[in-house]
Formats: structure tokens, C-alpha cells, sequence
């Protein structure tokens, strides 16, 4: 029997009078990476705001360890072990590292014992953090602070993380770091879930891939087959296979 | 000697616009709203302090926590009431709203307590403290000196507490705040019950060192405004060496060229705005973190 993390049924939401999401369906395996893909307006970032409570579903449910979280505040499904590493602009700038870790864990800060336990389990993650623990978040490159984003996102040992385009404007050197914390992250047992415009990067840091357009999942399979599927990439990814964009 | 007076002069009467002008501050730091009713919510203050002496003939500096606690409240229920519904219209729409508040306020004072000077006046306002021949007035010592340390207590408090880190968090990336569970509204609430309690304070201070009548509060925001002008919008620590820079400009141009006073007072903003127009402490980090 498989054990699921997420499930989203039939699920329809959208802005306004418009939908994007339309009778989506999607099923997260636990501990497994899973990356997204599709041309612009196919609904990916939509499937996040759904799952991280800032846009209420119209229709359909999204079920998280067995329980709907469908309507859910984004607090309460924080709350409820989904944390989300969005495509920038998340830190603090005027924070130090330590600082911006630190309120990572804001809610569970009333338990010490689990904050400090928190704060070891990341620093062992993410070296990072303690390493350069006084540095102002404002003074790093964007690798750096990616790595830092990622950290903040588990404080609260999530159980499903969110990553939206977690390769964007970075070098190669820091997409391997990243690659390698999202590895870790699933060793761990932890489910995740990509939005990568870099396919092919994507697909290496993945082990499910999902193709959606127009607000449907339109393929799902392993991610080293969609990767290598030529009909894939120029009908839903607008280009002949790239192995570098 | 006297050199030494109008420095000590100018720093205690720094700490008292420090702890006005970082009401301001964190109001906008938070918010962006610009509280222009941070003048009236200190005259309302000052006058009820007088209103409680002049009545009880209470020592007035008992009131600071009773002052600091209403203002609180009040700034609180304005921002719950009505900046949270006028916010998403721009810093403009706001920045009405406070005058409206403002003038509403100025209104019911001159109902209540008239158009006339109020002056607090316990048994140490006309003594002072004399240090060799250094002499301080007890009230500008007290002043300062209580305006530092509420001020102290409450960057302490920003810095180390959960609330304070929240509170900053908000300032700093909403998005971000709300990332990690920090809900914005409740922050920004508290935000605006601090920056005002930071008034509710001052109006004791300000009571026994100058008389008040309601009118006043456009001189003060015009103080304030300027001063938080100077050390950058938003930043406390700018405030704070906005205020000391302007109470020692004040001194000495009460010392030397009374009348002058407040051509020094907004000479010194416009001349460092020249050169820094970001203000003393405005910050400028890489415009791509946050």
C-alpha cells in the first residue's frame, strides 16, 4: 500500500472569476522529492498558494497525513508540519543568520527544550548557520541565502516542504549545495515538492516528476523518464532537450 | 563651565525626543504610516496628567506606567478600528486619517481642558541638581533621564523578545513574516500600541517640563517628524542620534541665539538631508534579499 503524504482531488481554485487550477489531482509519496513542471500559466505556483492555505480551494480536497487541510489558514497548516521555501525575498535583512534561523521556530517558541533540539537538528543540516551565525542576512549572495531560507523552513521539521524555483539566479556551486540539502531532506524522510523551470535540474533532484498544463496534471512518472521524454519537452516544455536550461 | 551645561542640557533633552520620535519610527518602520497624530496623542497625555495632579495632586510620575498602559490601548483600537481599514488604500489615505485623529483629538482637548496653558508643577519643578557648578534642573534631569531608560527597556525588549523579534520581522519582510507564522495584522496592532504608549509616556515628561495647551501638538509632530526625517525613517538607533544631534543644536542655540532656536532646530535637518538624504541611519542592503 502506498503511504501517502499529500493528496489533492479534484481540486479547483483560481483568482477573481477565473479558475486555474481545474480538477487537479496530484499524490505526493512520503519521503520523496517531487518536481513540477510546465510552461508559464500551467498553474504550478497556484498548487502551492492552495497547499500552504493562501488561496482557498473552490472544489475538490487536499488531504495532508489523512486529514483535509483544505481551507486552512496558511498558520494553521504551517502549524501542521507543510513549510514553504518560496523564490526569494523571505528573509530579514537587517536580521543576523542566527536571528532569521531563529524565528523560523516562532511557532513552537514557547517550548525551549524543542526550540534548542530544533536549532542543533538544523545547524547539523546546515552548517551554515552557526558558522557564520552573526552575519546581517542583507550581506549574503543568493546561494548563501538560500541555504538560509531553507534552514528557516526546518525549524519546524516539516513533514512536506514547499520549494519554489529553489535553483533560480543561483551558480552552479550553490545548486549543488541545494540539491544536496533537498537529498538530505528526503533521506530523512521528509516529502518534497519543486517548482523548477530548470527541467533537467529539476528532474535530477527529483525522483517523481509531474508535467501540468493548464491548471491539470497532464503526466506523472519517474523523473529520470520525464526528463529523457523528447515528446515531453517540446510539446509541454517548449523546447527541444537542454542539458543545461 | 557653560559649555558643559548646554551639552548636558542638549543630551536630556535629546532623550526625551528619542523616546517621542521612536514611537514615530517604529509606527512607520512597521506600518508604513506616517502617525501625524503622534503630537496629540502626547498633548492628550500631558493634559491628563494635569488633569489627575491638578485634581489629586498626585506625583506625577506615578502616571507614566498608568499613561503609558491608556496610550497603549488607544493606539491599539485606532489601528484595529481604523488604520486596518484604511491601509490598503496607500500611506496617503493614512496619512489623512491621522490628521483627522489628530484634529479630533486637538478639538476635544480645547473642550475639555480650553485653549489655555496647563503647567504641572510638583515640588522639584523650579529646584535642581548642582554638581560642583554644573546646575540641572530637576526636571529636564528626570526627563532625560527616564526618557533614555524607557527607551532603553523598550529596545531591550524589541531585540531580545519573541514579540520585539516579530515586531521586527513585520518591519523588515511581511512576506517573509508570514512565512514563519508571524501573523501581520496582530503585529502591526501592537506596533501601533507601542509607538503610542511611547507618547503616553512622554506626556508625563513633558508635562513637568513645559507647559501644554492643546495647539502644542502641531509644534511637537513638527519636532518629531523632523527629527525621525533625519535619522532615516524607520530606524530606531537613527532617532536616537537624530535626537541627541537636534537636542544639542537646540541647546546651544537657546544658549547663544535664543531667538534663532528653531531656524537651528530645522536648519540642521535641511543641511544634513543635503548630504544624506536617506537620512542618518537609512539603510541600503542588497535591494535584492528582501
Amino acid at each position: 500500500m502506498r503511504d501517502l503524504a499529500l493528496t489533492m482531488s479534484g481540486v479547483e481554485a483560481g483568482y477573481g472569476g477565473g479558475l486555474v487550477l481545474q480538477g487537479l489531482n496530484l499524490e505526493l509519496e512520503r519521503g520523496t522529492v517531487t518536481c513540477i513542471v510546465g510552461p508559464n500559466g500551467a498553474g504550478k505556483s497556484t498548487v502551492f498558494r492552495v497547499i500552504s492555505g493562501l488561496l482557498k480551494p473552490r472544489k475538490g480536497s487536499v488531504l495532508f497525513g489523512g486529514k483535509e487541510i483544505g481551507g486552512l489558514s496558511p498558520g494553521e497548516i504551517l502549524r501542521s508540519g507543510i513549510a514553504q521555501v518560496p523564490q526569494n525575498r523571505a528573509l530579514f535583512p537587517e536580521m543576523t543568520i542566527h536571528e532569521n534561523v531563529l524565528l523560523g521556530g516562532y511557532a513552537i517558541r514557547r517550548d525551549r527544550t524543542l526550540l534548542k533540539e530544533r536549532l542543533a537538528m538544523v545547524a547539523e543540516m546546515v552548517p551554515m548557520v552557526v558558522e557564520r551565525a552573526r552575519e546581517h542576512a542583507g550581506n549574503l549572495s543568493g546561494g548563501q541565502r538560500r541555504m538560509v531560507e531553507i534552514a528557516r523552513a526546518l525549524m519546524l521539521d516539516p513533514a512536506l516542504v514547499l520549494m519554489d524555483e529553489p535553483s533560480l539566479g543561483l551558480d552552479p556551486k550553490s545548486v549543488a549545495k541545494v540539491a544536496e540539502l533537498v537529498r538530505t531532506m528526503a533521506t530523512g524522510g521528509r516529502t518534497v515538492l519543486l517548482i523548477e523551470q530548470n527541467v533537467r535540474l529539476g528532474m535530477n533532484l527529483a525522483t517523481q516528476g509531474v508535467v501540468m498544463e493548464q491548471g491539470q496534471v497532464r503526466l506523472t512518472g519517474d523523473a529520470a523518464g520525464i526528463a529523457d521524454n523528447p515528446e515531453i519537452a517540446t510539446m509541454y516544455l517548449g523546447k527541444a532537450r537542454n542539458p543545461t536550461t | 563651565m557653560e559649555f558643559v551645561q548646554v551639552i548636558a542640557f542638549g543630551l536630556l533633552l535629546g532623550g526625551v525626543y528619542a523616546l517621542l520620535a521612536s514611537g514615530v519610527t517604529l509606527i512607520f518602520g512597521v506600518l508604513d504610516v506616517v502617525n501625524v497624530a503622534q503630537g496629540a496623542f502626547l498633548v492628550f497625555s500631558a493634559l491628563f496628567t494635569w488633569q489627575i495632579w491638578d485634581m489629586l495632586g498626585f506625583e506625577p510620575l506615578l502616571l507614566i506606567p498608568v499613561n503609558g498602559a491608556l496610550m497603549f490601548i488607544l493606539g491599539w483600537a485606532i489601528y484595529r478600528g481604523m488604520v486596518i481599514r484604511v491601509a490598503p488604500q496607500g500611506p496617503g489615505m493614512t496619512v489623512l486619517l491621522m490628521f483627522g485623529v489628530a484634529l479630533t483629538m486637538e478639538g476635544i482637548l480645547n473642550l475639555v481642558f480650553g485653549n489655555k496653558f496647563k503647567s504641572v508643577t510638583p515640588p522639584y519643578f523650579s529646584s535642581s541638581l548642582t554638581i560642583g557648578e554644573l546646575v540641572l534642573p530637576w526636571p529636564q534631569l528626570i526627563s532625560g533621564v527616564v526618557g533614555m531608560a524607557v527607551l532603553g527597556l523598550m529596545y531591550a525588549y524589541l531585540r531580545l523578545s519573541w514579540a520585539g523579534r516579530a515586531l521586527r520581522a513585520s518591519a523588515q519582510n511581511k512576506d517573509g513574516a508570514a512565512l514563519v507564522g508571524i501573523s501581520n495584522v496582530k503585529t502591526s496592532a501592537f506596533a501601533f500600541g507601542i509607538g503610542a504608549a511611547t507618547a503616553g509616556v512622554g506626556g508625563v515628561l513633558l508635562a513637568i517640563m513645559y507647559p501644554i495647551y492643546p495647539a502644542t501638538q502641531y509644534d511637537w509632530i513638527a519636532r518629531l517628524l523632523g527629527i525621525v526625517v533625519l535619522g532615516g525613517f524607520g530606524s530606531i538607533p537613527g532617532a536616537i542620534i537624530g535626537s541627541m544631534i537636534l537636542g544639542l543644536t537646540e541647546s546651544f542655540a537657546n544658549t547663544y541665539l535664543p531667538q534663532w532656536s528653531s531656524l537651528f532646530f530645522y536648519g540642521t535637518i535641511l543641511l544634513i538631508l543635503l548630504f544624506r538624504p536617506q537620512g542618518l541611519m537609512g539603510t541600503r542592503t542588497r535591494e535584492d534579499v528582501a
